[in-house]
């Protein structure tokens, strides 16, 4: 049984599997390309750099930078509105790639491009773990 | 010349926009296209392309709506092809069709647009459903966080802001100038709300930092339809001016908004712009009216500098002063484009329609003094696909 109202990911493909293990288990992984290092977020089955097909799940730290960002006033659902004002926000992490997800902890008007921040780990439903960003400590 | 100035649009024709909720999209669809064929006119049974949608229907009906068209038409359709581009349809569907009767495989082409009825999901009458179906087109790895289509664009605003300086002000100045266009359009949907300053833009409530509900189209129903068919065809009928389609381009970029480098300039919509202006042998600044993509004010600021209208970072100086409105530096989106017109389904159309009631000096109050070439940009999704057209007057 859940309450939760919110949109659960669909449609994840098993391959895309590991990311997702990783947030329940709190230690985020990204796919890294065997072929050329770079990595793959969102998951990809192949390499938009080097069209490999391979790719370890690795650890990243979890750090970055706000790349840029808006506060949501106006939510798709009832669920999401019961938020609202909310943060959404763009983010470049260390390794280089960006990640976006909502960004709580933070007074939405105190929001700045170019903020540190880092990930944090939400348990939405027994079978779903979200990661979020929350300023960086 | 290439086969580009051969195609003509011939035949336009919008039905009333807003809500038509107690209409069926066929009938909507088929209005659409009987009025752009009596514009040209040219006989609806003369039709023998179809770009895109035809009359709805469920199951086969649905993908394949050529064979449908043909039962109702009483005689084969010969061509059809289908362009899934969101809201850029139209510039691509212009293409197609110019393929198409080129290459002598229809003669007569109709693109149309028509959402109406009691749909469900983002063709629905109600806002709130629109906007929840619409939130999930991002994918599970974005929407999960309550994304929205204003979301994805606001974080476009807010990087462009950051990194040039634009202001809220002069993305209110797009909103400002196309709504005057719109008090001028017996059709549009917001024009009898009357005019709108740049403090009403800025004061409306933000929808999603830095978008005021104002930078935003609404969303509602509506039909639009255009005939294509050959420049001589066209001209021997000789009812309006033929609008002809100069040149084209494409350009499709990414699909996860992390998948390009930067969130304020994107290379597709320049080379898709490149393209269409090389082919079509015209340069930016002999272009009289545009009509670009503005499902938010930003889309239309951004692509102005991602067709090269002026360099990038300098969209905000280039809209200030009324510099979209009509008798501005760039009368852009001059019926009042998705903000003030009408945001229905494939609403490129209604931009391309624009174009061509200027083209033609048939848009009355709006008419751009002199107009003889427009360029059209549509968009599809947030800035992922690009389809960018000349037109110009024969």
């Amino acid at each position: 049984m859940t309450g939760y109202q919110k949109f659960l990911p669909e449609g994840i493909p098993e391959t895309h599997r590991p990311f997702w293990d990783s947030l329940k288990e709190r230690a985020v992984k990204v796919q890294r390309c065997d072929g050329c290092g770079a990595f793959r977020y969102i998951p990809k089955d192949i390499c938009p750099k080097c069209h490999s097909q391979q790719a370890t799940w690795t650890p990243i730290s979890g750090r970055g930078e706000v790349y840029t960002y808006t506060v949501v006033r106006r939510a798709p659902t009832p669920a999401y509105q019961a938020d609202a004002p909310y943060v959404l926000a763009h983010v470049t992490m260390a390794e280089g790639f960006r990640m976006i997800a909502s960004l709580s902890g933070i007074d939405p008007e105190s929001v700045r491009i170019g903020m540190p921040v880092q990930i944090a780990y939400t348990d939405v439903t027994p079978d779903w773990t979200l990661f979020t960003f929350e300023p960086a400590s | 010349m290439g086969r580009f100035s051969e195609v003509a649009v011939a035949g336009v024709y919008q039905t009333k926009q807003g809500d038509l909720s107690d209409r069926t999209q066929p009938s909507v669809w088929w209005e659409s296209v009987c009025g752009a064929c009596a514009d040209a006119g040219i006989d609806v049974g003369d039709i023998d392309g179809l770009i895109g949608e035809g009359p709805q229907g469920v199951g086969l009906r649905e993908t394949m709506p050529a064979p449908g068209l043909a039962e109702q038409l009483g005689h084969p359709v010969r061509f059809h092809a289908r362009n899934t581009v969101g809201a850029g349809a139209t510039a691509s569907g212009l293409n197609l069709a110019a393929y198409a009767i080129s290459h002598g495989l229809a003669e007569v082409v109709v693109i149309a647009n028509a959402v109406a009825g009691k749909a469900s999901g983002y063709a629905s009458a109600n806002r709130d459903e629109a906007v929840a179906a619409m939130a999930k087109l991002s994918g599970p790895y974005e929407y999960v966080y309550g994304t929205t289509r204003v979301s994805d664009y606001a974080t476009l605003a807010m990087r462009h802001m950051h990194d040039y300086g634009t202001t809220s002000e002069q993305l209110a100045e797009i909103a400002v100038a196309q709504r005057h266009g719109a008090t001028l359009h017996p059709l549009s949907v917001h024009g009898h709300r009357g005019e709108l300053t740049v403090e009403d833009v800025v004061s409306s409530r933000l929808v999603a930092d830095p978008l005021h509900l104002l930078d935003c189209c609404s969303i509602n129903q509506g039909g639009g339809a255009v005939i294509v068919t050959s420049a001589a065809n066209a001209a021997s009928i000789g009812r309006h001016a033929p609008i002809v389609l100069l040149g084209y381009g494409e350009g499709h970029s990414h699909i996860d908004p992390n998948a390009v480098e930067r969130l304020t300039e994107f290379p597709a919509a320049r080379s898709a712009a490149d393209t269409a202006f090389g082919l079509a042998g015209v340069r930016r600044e002999e272009i009289d009216v545009a009509g670009i993509g503005d499902h938010f004010t930003i889309g239309v600021l951004m692509g102005l500098e991602d067709a090269g209208f002026c360099a990038k970072g300098e969209g905000g100086p280039f809209v200030e002063k009324g510099g979209t409105a009509i008798g501005g530096r760039l009368p852009t989106n001059t019926s009042g484009g998705f903000l003030s017109f009408s945001h229905a389904g494939l609403c490129g159309i209604f931009t391309l329609i624009e174009l061509v009631e200027q083209l033609r000096h048939e848009a009355g109050a709006r008419q751009v003094q002199g107009a003889r070439l427009g360029f059209l940009n549509a968009v599809g999704g947030a800035q992922q696909a690009h389809s960018a057209a000349i037109l110009g007057r024969a």
